[in-house]
This record gives C-alpha cells, sequence and structure tokens, in this order.
C-alpha cells in the first residue's frame, strides 16, 4: 500500500494562519530554550558534558547486543521480568497479556513515546482495557485524540481556552473557566480516583544502566511514580537504545536532560526503578520497532543516541512556527525528521525537507546528533529512492543540466538580461509561483553582473575555459 | 596571489552590485581578481534538494573555471559551504580538492587570509542590524554561535567596526535562521515566509534601518518579505558597505 | 528465532565496529561545593521550602505552624507527635487521605536540592506521592555535591525504588504556566536535622 505523504508545508500554512496559536507556540518554545541558554552557561563544563554523553551513547549502541544482555541478568536477578518485542504489534500483545492474565481491565500510564510509536491504547481499547494518561499535557491530547505535538510538552500547542473545551466536554467543567490553575486542579481530581483504583500502571524510561539492571523515568509531575507505587503491577516499556552501561553514567545524561529540555537543573522527579517493591509486580519491555535496523544505517544510527529532550524541537525556527502535528508523526521536530523516515519512507519523506538546514538543533542537542546533517544526507536517500515529487525533481534534473553548460545557461537569460528574465519560464510559472504570495520579487536591475563586467571589462576575462 | 572571482547565480541576475563591489574591493586591496566568464551555480541548489547527480555537472564546470586560481573568493556564505563541506557529485581530484580547499566566502578572506581591519575609504553612517546566515555562522563559523556559549567573537562586526560612522542595532534572536534555505523558501513558502517576517520586524524593534548580511538569497527573502509587509528597512550585501556605499 | 534472540541477531549483524567506540572513564564534573547554601539555592529553584525549627522546637509543632489545617498526618519516622506511623497504612491506597507525610531522605544533593527516597525511608513508596505534602528530614552530613557525586551513594545500588525528589510535583502544561503541585505532593519542605 502507497501511504500518502506527509503534507507538512500545507499543515504548518494552518498553523501560521491562527495567529494567537503561532505566537504563543513561538514564545514558549523559544523561552524554553533560553532556559536551557542560562543553564548552560552556569556549566562551565557543557560542552565536556555533551562530548562524553555523545562518547557513551556510541559506545553503548556499538557494544548494544551485550549491554542488552547485562541488562536482562541484572534486571531478571533483581525479580523484573524482562520480555523483547520486535515491533509495536508485539509489544502491544505482550503488554495485553501481562493484564489479561491478572484480570486487569484499568491501566494508569506515565508518558511514553514508545507506546506511542505502538500505537498501544486502541490495540487495548479494542480488548477492554481502559487506559488512562496521567501526564497533564499527554491526558490533554489523549482526551482531544491528538497525537502528542512535542516529545516533553505535548500539547504545547494548545491555549488554555483550548483545554478547558476539552475539560468540558470530558471532565464537565466550565468551559470558560479557564484558568490554569484551575485546569490542572480539576486534572488532579480527575485523575486521583483513576490512579487509586488502577488495576496495573505503566511508565516509559529515560535510561536504563546495565551494570544494576536498574531503569530511569524522569517527569515533572509525579506522575510516573503514581502509576508505578499504587497499583500492584507495573510496566515499563523502553526502547532498546535506552541503555547506558554504568551507574556513574547517568551524572552525565540526568545533568543535561531537564538542562536541555526545559532548562531546569533537573526533573522534580528522577526515579530509579530496580526492582518490584514489596508484594508488587515489575515487567520491562524491550522494544526493537526499527531500531536494530536503523543501527544498520552508516549515516543516520547516530539518531539513536537521541536521549529525547526536545532542545532540537525548541530552538528549531520550523517547528516553532509549523507546529509539531504538522509533522503527522509520533516523533515531530528535526529528531522527527530524521528517525521518521525509517519507519515509513515515502510517508514521511517530505519531513527531511522541512528544514533550512539551519544546524541550530545540532548545536544544542545534548547528545551531538549531527542532526542538520542527516537532513541533508535524508534528503539525498530519499531522492535516490524516488519519493521527490516528480514536478520538483524534473526542475532541480532541468536546473542541473543548465547550469554545467554555460552558453546555454547565458542564452537561457539572453534575452532581456534582466532580472526576472534569467529564471526559466517553467520554473517562474509552476513551482516558484509560491515565492510571491507573502513577498515582493527581487528588482528588476539594468544588467546583470555577467553583462556588466563584459561590458567594462572586456578583454579581461576568461573566456572559454576549458578548451 | 590570483584571486578567482565567483558571482553567484542570484547575485549575477538579482544583485549585480554586490558582485561589483565585490571586485572593486577586492582590486582596491590590491588583488590580482579574475572572472572567469564561463560560471554558472556552484551546484547548491541541486545539492541540498538531495539531487546530487544533478549538481555535477555545475560542480565539473566550476572546477574548470576556478581550478587554476590560488583563491577562489564569494560574497556568499552558502555557496562557499556547499563547496567546501559538500561538492561531492563528482569525483574528488586534485583538482577538485584544490579548488574545495582554497574556496572562501569574501569575509573570511578579508578577514583570515587578507587580514584586513581598516577600511578608511568607507562611511555608513546608519544603524544597521547584522543578519549572519547560517551557512557563514553554524557552517563557516564566522561568528559565535548563542547555542554553544562560546566566547563571542564576530568576523563580519570585526570588518564592520572598520567602517566610519556605522552604528549596531541588535535583534532579540540574532542569530535565528532567516527562513530562505534555497528551494524551501518555496516548497515551504508559510513558514518560510514567516520566519522572514519575525526576522525583519525583529531588526526593525531593535532599531535598524539596514540590515546587513554576506548572503544575499537571505537579503532577497528578508527584503521581499520587509516589502510585502511595509516595514521600513533597507538591504545591504556587506560588501557594498566596506566597499565605500553610502546609500 | 524468538524475539529476544532476533534483536540480539539484528544487532550483532548491524552495529558499528565496538573498537571504534571505546567507553570514556567515569567523571568528576562540575562544582563540588556540597554545602547547606547551595543546597538551599537548588532546593527553593524547584519550588521547595525549608522547614525551619526554633532552637529545641518538636518537629509536629513546626509542622502544625506549616500546615494549621492538616488533619492527617503519616510519619515514616519515630517521635512525631500525634502522626499516624506509615506502617499502620495497610496498602498504598490507605496514603490518600494523607495531608502531611514525614519521611527522612537518605541524603541530598547540593547541586539540584533533590533529596533521595527509597523504600528503606518510606516503607511505603506511594506515601511521597498520594500524600498532599511532604517534610524531608535531611542530615547536613548527608549531602553530596552534585550528580556525579551523588550516582556514588550506595543507595542507588540496594533500593529497588528511588526516586530522586527536587521540590514538588509541578507542570507547566497548560500554556506554559508553571503550578506547583500537580498530580503528585503540593510542597516539599526539607528540614534540617543532624543524625
Amino acid at each position: 500500500m502507497k501511504d500518502k505523504r506527509i503534507d507538512h508545508a500545507g499543515a504548518a500554512a494552518a498553523f501560521i494562519a491562527d495567529a494567537p496559536h503561532l505566537a504563543f507556540h513561538d514564545e514558549r518554545l523559544w523561552d524554553m530554550r533560553q532556559k536551557r541558554d542560562a543553564q548552560m552557561h552556569l556549566l562551565p563544563e557543557w560542552q565536556e558534558l555533551r562530548t562524553l554523553a555523545s562518547q557513551i551513547k556510541e559506545h553503548t549502541l556499538a557494544n548494544l547486543p551485550d549491554y542488552l544482555e547485562q541488562f536482562e541478568r541484572n534486571a531478571t536477578r533483581n525479580g523484573i521480568h524482562v520480555h523483547w518485542a520486535r515491533d509495536g504489534a508485539e509489544h502491544n500483545r505482550i503488554v495485553a497479556e501481562i493484564l489479561q492474565a491478572r484480570g486487569a481491565t484499568t491501566l494508569i500510564k506515565s508518558k511514553s513515546m514508545v507506546t506511542e510509536e505502538c500505537d498501544m491504547r486502541p490495540y487495548l481499547a479494542a480488548r477492554g482495557i481502559t487506559v488512562t494518561e496521567t501526564d497533564l499535557g499527554e491526558r490533554i491530547q489523549q482526551l482531544d485524540d491528538q497525537l502528542p505535538s512535542h516529545i516533553v510538552v505535548p500539547a504545547v500547542h494548545k491555549l488554555t481556552g483550548d483545554v478547558a473545551r476539552v475539560f468540558a466536554t470530558h471532565y464537565g467543567t466550565d468551559p470558560n473557566a479557564d484558568d490554569p490553575r484551575q485546569l490542572a486542579e480539576a486534572q488532579r481530581q480527575a485523575a486521583r480516583p483513576v490512579i487509586l483504583h488502577a488495576d496495573a500502571g505503566m511508565t516509559g524510561a529515560n535510561f536504563a544502566v546495565a551494570e544494576t539492571g536498574t531503569f530511569v523515568v524522569c517527569t515533572n509531575e509525579g506522575n510516573a511514580d503514581l502509576s508505578a507505587t499504587v497499583p500492584g503491577v507495573h510496566i515499563a516499556t523502553l526502547g532498546i537504545e535506552r541503555l547506558v552501561p554504568r551507574m556513574s553514567d547517568l551524572g552525565v545524561f540526568v545533568r543535561m536532560l531537564s538542562r536541555s529540555a526545559l532548562g531546569s537543573p533537573i526533573t522534580q522527579y528522577t526515579t530509579h526503578f530496580r526492582g518490584p517493591q514489596d508484594g508488587g509486580e515489575m515487567h520491562v519491555i524491550l522494544v526493537d520497532n526499527g531500531r536494530s535496523a536503523r543501527l544498520g544505517m552508516a549515516d543516520f544510527w547516530t539518531s539513536l543516541k537521541c536521549i529525547r529532550c526536545g532542545a532540537c524541537m525548541n530552538t528549531c525556527p520550523v517547528y516553532r512556527r509549523s507546529g509539531g502535528l504538522s509533522y503527522g508523526a509520533v516523533y515531530s521536530g528535526p529528531i522527527g525528521a530524521i528517525i521518521d523516515p525509517t519507519f515509513n519512507e515515502r510517508k514521511y519523506s517530505t519531513l527531511p525537507f522541512a528544514s533550512t538546514l539551519n544546524g541550530s538543533c545540532t548545536n544544542v542537542c545534548p547528545v551531538r546528533i549531527d542532526i542538520h546533517d542527516q537532513l541533508y544526507k535524508w534528503r539525498r536517500v530519499l531522492v535516490d529512492h524516488h519519493q521527490m515529487p516528480f514536478v520538483k525533481r524534473e526542475i532541480m534534473h532541468m536546473a542541473g543540466k543548465l547550469m554545467g553548460q554555460p552558453r546555454l545557461y547565458r542564452a537561457a537569460i539572453a534575452g532581456a538580461e534582466t532580472a526576472l528574465g534569467t529564471l526559466p519560464r517553467f520554473a517562474l510559472y509552476s513551482w516558484l509561483n509560491p515565492w510571491g504570495k507573502q513577498r515582493e520579487l527581487p528588482h528588476p536591475v539594468e544588467e546583470t553582473f555577467h553583462a556588466w563586467y563584459r561590458r567594462t571589462r572586456s578583454g579581461n576575462g576568461t573566456a572559454d575555459t576549458g578548451r | 596571489m590570483k584571486v578567482g572571482l565567483f558571482v553567484p547565480c542570484y547575485i549575477d541576475a538579482f544583485y549585480p552590485r554586490v558582485g561589483i563591489a565585490t571586485l572593486e574591493l577586492l582590486e582596491r586591496l590590491g588583488q590580482q581578481v579574475d572572472y572567469p566568464l564561463e560560471q554558472t551555480c556552484c551546484g547548491q541548489p541541486m545539492a541540498n534538494s538531495g539531487c546530487n547527480s544533478d549538481a555535477a555537472a555545475a560542480e565539473a564546470l566550476f572546477v574548470r573555471n576556478f581550478e587554476r586560481f590560488d583563491a577562489i573568493v564569494m560574497p556568499s556564505g552558502s555557496c562557499a559551504h556547499h563547496v567546501r563541506d559538500h561538492f561531492d557529485a563528482i569525483p574528488q581530484t586534485d583538482a577538485v580538492r584544490h579548488v574545495r580547499a582554497h574556496t572562501y566566502e569574501l569575509v573570511e578572506f578579508l578577514h583570515d587570509v587578507l587580514q584586513v581591519r581598516a577600511f578608511p575609504w568607507a562611511e555608513f553612517p546608519h544603524t544597521v542590524g547584522l543578519h549572519n546566515s547560517c551557512g557563514t555562522l553554524r557552517a563557516l563559523r564566522t561568528a559565535s554561535m548563542s547555542e554553544l556559549g562560546e566566547p563571542p567573537f564576530s568576523k563580519p562586526m570585526d570588518l564592520l567596526s572598520g567602517v566610519r560612522g556605522i552604528r549596531f542595532a541588535t535583534p532579540a534572536r540574532p542569530d535565528e535562521c532567516c527562513g530562505f534555505g534555497g528551494t524551501f523558501s518555496v516548497a515551504e513558502e508559510a513558514v518560510s515566509a514567516r520566519m522572514g517576517l519575525d526576522k525583519v520586524r525583529d531588526h526593525h524593534n531593535a532599531g535598524a534601518d539596514y540590515i546587513v548580511s554576506a548572503d544575499s538569497s537571505c537579503i532577497m527573502h528578508q527584503q521581499g518579505c520587509a516589502e510585502r509587509a511595509g516595514i521600513p528597512l533597507r538591504f545591504i550585501h556587506i560588501a557594498e558597505i566596506l566597499n565605500g556605499a553610502r546609500e | 528465532m524468538n524475539a529476544r534472540d532476533t534483536i540480539l541477531d539484528a544487532l550483532r549483524r548491524n552495529r558499528p565496529d565496538p573498537a571504534a567506540h571505546p567507553l570514556p572513564p567515569p567523571v568528576m564534573l562540575g562544582d563540588l561545593d556540597a554545602g547547606q547554601a547551595r543546597f538551599v539555592a537548588g532546593l527553593r529553584l524547584l519550588g521547595g521550602d525549608l522547614l525551619e525549627r526554633a532552637p529545641g522546637e518538636p518537629l509536629a509543632a513546626a509542622i502544625a505552624r506549616r500546615f494549621p489545617d492538616a488533619r492527617l498526618i503519616c510519619s515514616a519516622v519515630p517521635g512525631v507527635d500525634g502522626a499516624v506511623p506509615v506502617q499502620d497504612l495497610p496498602n498504598a491506597q490507605a496514603a490518600d487521605p494523607v495531608d502531611v507525610a514525614v519521611v527522612r531522605a537518605a541524603f541530598g544533593i547540593a547541586e539540584t536540592g533533590s533529596i533521595f527516597l527509597s523504600e528503606a525511608q518510606l516503607h511505603l513508596n506511594a506515601l511521597a506521592h498520594l500524600a498532599q505534602h511532604l517534610v524531608v528530614l535531611l542530615d547536613p552530613a548527608q549531602l553530596t555535591a552534585n550528580l556525579h557525586t551523588a550516582y556514588q551513594r550506595p543507595e542507588f545500588r540496594t533500593a529497588r525504588y528511588g526516586v530522586l525528589m527536587s521540590g514538588p510535583s509541578a507542570t507547566a502544561d497548560i500554556q506554559g504556566v508553571l503550578i506547583r503541585g500537580a498530580q503528585g505532593v503540593r510542597s516539599l519542605s526539607v528540614c534540617f536535622d543532624s543524625v
């Protein structure tokens, strides 16, 4: 089946047309970027931390099978049941089996990008299991039936009025009561009984430590801790690339995660799970879902270093203006644009082009992923795999031919040798048309530089090179 | 030193005065400059679009035009970035390697190679906002980048400081991309135009009368946005100011 | 082949050369100040506060001063007058009505104002999250400088559940407005108390 290409540009245009949402979205994320900068300035060792984090992750990925086995050994010894899932379907089946074997019908969970990847909630719902997201932003998105628009702040594209509307529909609150405090309190009051009576809890994991069998969950709301400690069963889903070798490595990563993400020195909760609590049960599901294949992609394997901080999104001038939902994928923004095509090359073929290649993402990345270079390389891969729309591909092909033949090139612009005459008509009247929607065209000039040079410096220039 | 001047296609067509200023400035500084007439394009538009094989002809022509020079200078950061850091659609012969290693963006050529700091002929009694293109900033590294928290430096500012009467306005987001991005400017028209609008507003709010840049592509985009929005900003290439333009 | 072996096999086939990616030795970077002042600054930055006691003032009195409306106080440390011992709670759900929970942290981190709690301190892990407010006793001698030094603590290798709490629960998920007291405790107060 041929999936439709994501229309990032079209969705972005719709987002931009909504002035209040656009203005808030841009300001909010830029503020997060600035808070991140402030934290960076407080730590003279910042760049060294980035280098270390990158080296530790690259080492871990190069030795991933060994570290996964070590993690499994230690976690099992600590009383954790370790499961392996090749893909989303297998992951969802494992979760359902764990729950059904215990007669569980209600599951509370904290935010996990992997469960979004696996599209777990509909699968469980179809099997009579009610899943409740406990992270506020994620809950808003669940109630509104949207993907998270940001890895860290899933509902950042919404204003308080939007949240009030969602809560009014689902919680019966006053749709006009849009005080954020009241809305957050409404969520607390709505969530608490669900948490108290849930049959099982689920979390993701930010890190997993091979040498101890520990996994670490970082949140600000405390909802992961509630999800993990109140019900008797705790299931944690983690991508196999979450591993780090040693406990001491956490020092490097925890110091950078929240500073990069929100500009706070640490998340309010940094929780280390090494085994089930008294009388409880703990499961870890190690999910591949394309990661082992990505590890074999010479130009793109380092995207697996990502610690999901979202800093690349916050700094990305395109993301800030297009909104995360415009990417049409679980992972949005710059990091999404380099990993989404590994899930579905055609569907996400437009995303690596939704970038100016400005490189700010690469600079803020705490694990030094060369995101903008990978965007550049993805474009080549996608063109080689015939994923570029025909018209654009043809224009590039014709332009390339023209640029290789100076006489043809000059002949194409020979007529008037004025500004607009230099653009071949096919380009001017088709693909380049959008230029003028919100921008003036460059002013016409009397003559090109080339013509001026020939007129004023005749005999000076080098004609007919290569002969 | 034999200097070859490369004038990018859009400067040739839309901003010939930038090419003229670059040539005159280099000559003023005592350089022997030649402009090969058969030049077209460096290959960047095709390569940046992922159509690398389509960049091969332009790259091969570029090498034929410029392999005989000691330095290849261009008033464009993004073209210099392409030649230096990408430019791999053709086999990497000695000539190709020579060209790639000796290609300079104008500011870095003036700053690092000629090490010029004084421009006694230049006077620009206006308030300018400096726009560092992403190519010059994050690829060629002609200025410090805010994301890294590194000690501040700016080669274009070093040069402009040698111009009499010039004043600077600093926008709130000095190294945010302006949204040109080559084919991005049309493929992602809405985002591109919005970024451009935000950029020119930022400079205008900071009190700039002019935006100065080492990249005419960014200028072309920003100027288009400013004119459509009725924002009274003027635009000028750094080569023009350094060559003594008064406006 | 089962899922485990399929994944491990694919990783072995696809991984980059391990020799090209050595593991850097553990590091001890950054400010090594483990002082109380740094801790308090970090704690306050993340929305936590100090519970200060007058000389000789019993802990229960200080808590009553801070939380005059508290009806149910539950303590994981002995000797808090009027508090229900955590050992008396039959299950996690029983911690829901608790207004103030009292616990002693194993250690604190000066860099971030974090305190460490595990089952050894809490006895009932959910107590630290279902209670409305948390009062944490902390021995200043148990302050460590930063996260690098913290991860050398033995507790990380013994606790099955170990949380670094840095201020109270918080969210900024609604239009970026910071709200302390999201899903977990609404406030977190640290009371320095030497053992």
